[in-house]
């Protein structure tokens, strides 16, 4: 214990204060650059897609919600599974993780994510949203994942799952962002990540 | 690691006589508090964990006279409960969860909990932990109880609300959406019903919406009692200790910082748990359990070690993050966590029966009775307090509350600017009555294959049920037992707007109703409550929270039903974007429980054939204050909410329950928001046949000269039944004395037909006019 004379030496205070109610919404959080997300070095990030003849539902849910979110302007999406494998991989484990666990090769593809991500103009016709979740905040789906990499007998790796919207809309940055902090994911627990879909 | 005396967090939660209170109290000692020590004791006295308000004194003025409860709680709801002192009621206001008798060998345990701040953050998350953390309540109540039911009441506001809001409020669609698929993905995916709950609109509910989670579970009468003692071991056991819930989100930086805003729920880690305590109970493995909740190990072990004492050693902890600070590990609230007592000679069973569902383990420390908490990671003290000044030292200072009786004003004639078809049509679309088949469907309230009387009734699956029956043996395996329960609720905060007490004597009366419409034994009811207020700082706020209060009392007196959980959350009111504050509604939930003697003579509400004669139990007086017919029309005759008679009401109750369980009814359906119009619309189009009505045979209490009030009054303690033509006279016999008069006739033609005080038909409307009202509103709200 310290004893340091803190606490006890601090003046008593007079008379009981009323707590102030604390709203419990949280602040609007800033919608982090894409800067803030790369890889990092000896990482894999992966996505996994629908195949293009496959009708997207996913896709459909997304449209219809930034629709209501007010991009009127969308007019497609599609989504992607995104997953962060970080560990002693090689190209191969990834591959095989891909090929038994994350991608169901018949009606799905997947790609690996290298270097640094695209440009983020302030307009464009064809966005990409990788929307991951904040470092502190628990990730179910990647635990699964993780156990099943196990199961595979992978070495043991820190996984991260996330989602990446292919949003077909000619619309500013500024308003999209917005939109998908309105819809498709929530500044509390996500981290948002917007750029040109190239 | 930084020694703990070296950081400088502020107990936020303590306010200035908490302060002094502990300043004061480690003067004593001569010593400094550790900052884990300011936060134990911050948790360990705040709202969520210690109803401050609830529990603690009051100064309550109606303008007469001036009353001093020195605990509202003891001397409201749970004086009344223990005056009736109901045998079968084996736990009350102790345990996680409420416990009742459920015949020789079994309980069942139940609990609701509002689960709203969370979910006003992140609804989809705040929902799965809101059912997870009920869940857990009752896996931790007795030794153990296997889960059976999940419930679930929203109070959001309408999804296609157009009014500004700030920007870090979600749209009530969003919220309504993402809390019915977080309910949804938590329940399901743990094999656990949803069968039983509602929704309720309300603008005001647009900065704080409420989420109220329940659990039934089902647990052996020999595992109702627990005790840790002295020498038995600390055993952490499930979801390992990671930074979730310690700080809330406003706090939270743009990169989630070192903590988390919310905690985020794992079904299948709670499965796996849930599997490893029935497994370790049935072998009488453990002691004690108590659920790791809000104040993390902290709150658990002092619970787990209550009146003894506890010593851990935190660095045992399983943890998701290896670099978690000791006082993190000590108030983490990370889910799926139970804390055991296990006798050291049992503690390589007890490992072994969790290992063998997956379910990791770790002794942290063991029981003692030194009367102290002490906490150390790796030998370096974090925590050493007094378990008495802990759960006692709390300054209890009193708090003013006071009421202003509502001035009634003159009834007066209604004026007929809505045809009464009209009035009842959208009534039916009306976001409080309408469909919840959208809710339904998106749960699964059919596994574990016991769901009797299921949400959604009639021949096409698809009307609104009283309260769902659910016969508990198939998970037990006892399959000549045909005994079930029954789960209803009653909710309604427009009458609160008008009268606190009212509104409680009317949900509790509700809650019941609906029990007896699925032909529950309410005699051997119990009931929880559940109150949401906006903030007891305001001597207004809190006088119609203690009208309310007393309402339950009566009602628990007059019914003879008693109360056997309350929960409370009292900080419900936000800055809207005008910068004006936006208090929530008083709220109350109040849900009822009851045995089912055999599940195969359960009732559902909709018309089963035509030619029936159709009687109304239970008197219409001129009661519109706060109810549909009001909210439609923007006008009430005397404004006065529907002042329930529990003794009246207990009265109507025995004997509709007599008559039910000698078979005498086909049908039976509670008349609530909307009254007999809407109650009569409801049976007709689920069961596909029509009625006619005669307003001039409705038993009323006083002259009504007012057709619109004899179809739309909201009345309590009021239940329309179906008779076969040869039960009739049989069923005028069971409810002789009782205000009970056949006012129509079921007939194959599918018209809803009113006959007026006049004898003339004042309402003529098609069935299937009426359904799709009901069934496309809450759709096309939604967009």
């Amino acid at each position: 214990m310290s004893d340091k004379p803190g606490f006890l030496a601090a003046k008593a205070p007079s008379a009981p204060t009323v707590k102030k109610s604390v709203r419990p919404g949280p602040a609007e959080l800033p919608i982090p650059q894409a800067e803030a997300h790369r890889p990092a070095p000896g990482s894999y990030v992966v996505e996994v897609n629908l195949k293009p003849e496959f009708a997207d539902a996913a896709g459909l849910a997304a449209l219809r919600m930034l629709h209501g979110a007010g991009i009127a302007a969308a007019r497609g999406v599609r989504v992607g599974r995104l997953y962060d494998l970080r560990g002693p991989l090689n190209l191969g484990h990834v591959h095989v993780a891909l090929r038994e666990l994350l991608c169901d090769c018949v009606t799905q593809e997947f790609r690996l994510c290298h270097g640094a991500v695209a440009a983020s103009p302030n307009s464009a016709e064809r966005w990409r949203v990788e929307v991951w979740l904040k470092p502190a905040v628990a990730d179910t789906a990647a635990d699964s994942v993780r156990a099943a990499l196990g199961d595979l007998g992978m070495p043991e790796v820190a996984v991260r799952c996330g989602l990446a919207y292919h949003i077909a809309a000619k619309c500013g940055r500024g308003q999209l962002d917005k939109a998908v902090a309105r819809s498709l994911a929530n500044p509390a627990i996500h981290l948002i990540l917007v750029h040109e879909d190239r | 690691m930084p020694p703990l005396a070296q950081k400088t967090r502020t107990p936020t939660a303590l306010d200035a006589a908490e302060l002094a209170a502990v300043q004061s109290h480690f003067r004593a000692l001569r010593r400094e508090p550790t900052p884990a020590e300011l936060e134990t004791l911050a948790r360990a006295w705040s709202e969520p964990c210690r109803s401050r308000t609830f529990a603690g004194p009051v100064r309550f003025s109606d303008g007469r006279k001036t009353r001093r409860f020195k605990s509202l709680l003891d001397e409201t709801i749970v004086k009344a409960s223990r005056q009736l002192n109901r045998a079968w009621c084996l736990s009350s206001f102790q345990n996680d969860a409420g416990i009742v008798a459920f015949g020789p060998k079994w309980a069942l345990a139940f609990k609701v909990e509002a689960h709203s701040h969370p979910c006003a953050i992140e609804p989809h998350g705040g929902a799965e932990t809101g059912v997870g953390g009920v869940i857990r309540d009752v896996m931790a109540t007795g030794l153990g109880a296997r889960p059976v039911l999940n419930t679930d009441h929203l109070c959001v506001a309408p999804p296609d609300y157009a009014g500004p809001l700030p920007d870090a409020v979600r749209h009530p669609r969003r919220v309504l959406g993402s809390v019915v698929s977080g309910v949804r993905d938590y329940g399901n995916r743990m094999g656990i019903p949803t069968a039983a709950g509602g929704l309720w609109f309300d603008d005001a509910y647009r900065l704080n919406p409420l989420v109220f989670c329940g659990t039934v579970g089902l647990l052996p009468a020999w595992a109702v009692r627990k005790e840790a003692k002295a020498g038995d071991l600390i055993v952490a056991a499930g979801g390992r200790t990671g930074r979730d819930g310690l700080r809330r989100a406003p706090d939270a930086g743009p990169d989630g910082g070192d903590a988390s805003a919310v905690q985020v729920g794992h079904a299948l880690n709670g499965k796996r748990l849930l599997d490893a305590v029935l497994a370790a109970r049935d072998r009488k493995l453990f002691r004690a359990v108590t659920a790791c909740g809000s104040g993390g190990f902290a709150a658990a072990v002092a619970a787990l070690a209550a009146g003894r004492g506890a010593r851990v050693s935190l660095e045992k902890a399983p943890l998701k993050a290896p670099d978690l600070a000791p006082w993190e590990i000590w108030l983490s609230e990370s889910q799926e966590r139970l804390l055991f007592a296990v006798p050291p000679r049992g503690l390589d069973a007890f490992a072994q029966a969790c290992a063998a569902e997956g379910c990791e383990t770790a002794v942290l420390g063991e029981v003692t009775d030194t009367g102290r908490l002490v906490a150390t990671h790796a030998g370096t003290p974090v925590v050493d307090l007094d378990l008495g000044f802990l759960s006692r030292g709390l300054p209890r200072a009193e708090k003013a509350a006071v009421w202003t009786a509502p001035k009634p004003t003159g009834a007066k004639a209604p004026a007929r600017e809505k045809g009464l078809d009209q009035i009842l049509t959208e009534g039916l679309a009306h976001l409080n009555v309408c469909s919840r088949e959208w809710v339904i469907r998106q749960y699964d309230h059919e596994v574990q294959g016991g769901t009797v009387v299921k949400p959604l009734q009639g021949s096409r699956h698809d009307g609104p049920g009283d309260a769902c029956v659910i016969w508990p043996h198939a998970a037990t395996g006892d399959s000549d037992d045909f005994q079930g329960f029954a789960v209803g609720h009653g909710l309604n905060p427009a009458y609160g707007r008008i009268d606190p007490y009212r509104m409680a004597l009317a949900c509790a009366d509700e809650a019941l109703r609906n029990l007896l419409c699925v032909g529950a034994d309410v005699s051997r009811a119990a009931l929880l409550a559940n109150f949401c207020w906006a903030d007891p700082a305001d001597p207004e706020q809190l006088g119609a929270l203690v009208r309310a209060a007393e309402g339950c009392r009566d009602a628990a007196l007059g019914l003879g039903v008693p109360f056997i959980s309350c929960q409370d959350s009292l900080r419900n009111r936000s800055t809207d974007v005008s910068g004006k504050e936006l208090a929530i509604p008083g709220t109350l939930l109040v849900s009822a429980l009851a045995p089912v003697a055999d599940v195969r003579k359960s009732l559902t509400m909709d018309i089963k054939g035509p030619g029936n004669a159709l009687y109304l139990v239970g008197s219409t007086a001129e009661e519109l204050g706060g109810s549909l017919f009001h909210q439609i029309c923007g006008r009430c005759f005397g404004c006065t909410a529907p002042a329930a008679d529990p003794r009246a009401a207990a009265a109507v109750f025995k004997g509709v329950q007599a008559a039910l369980a000698k078979g005498l009814a086909l049908s039976a359906h509670d008349l609530s928001d909307g009254g007999l119009g809407v109650a009569a619309a409801e049976m007709c189009f689920t069961g596909g046949f029509g009625a006619a009505l005669d307003l001039d045979k409705v038993p009323r209490r006083s002259p009504i000269y007012s057709d619109a009030v004899l179809l739309f009054s909201e009345s309590a303690s009021r239940i329309l039944l179906e008779v076969a033509p040869d039960r009739e006279a049989a069923l005028l016999k069971a409810l002789r004395g009782l205000p009970a008069k056949r006012v129509g006739a079921t007939m194959a033609n599918p018209v809803l037909k009113v006959a007026g005080l006049d004898g003339r038909v004042v309402m003529e409307s098609a069935l299937s006019a009426l359904k799709s009202a009901w069934q496309g509103a809450l759709p096309g709200r939604l967009g």
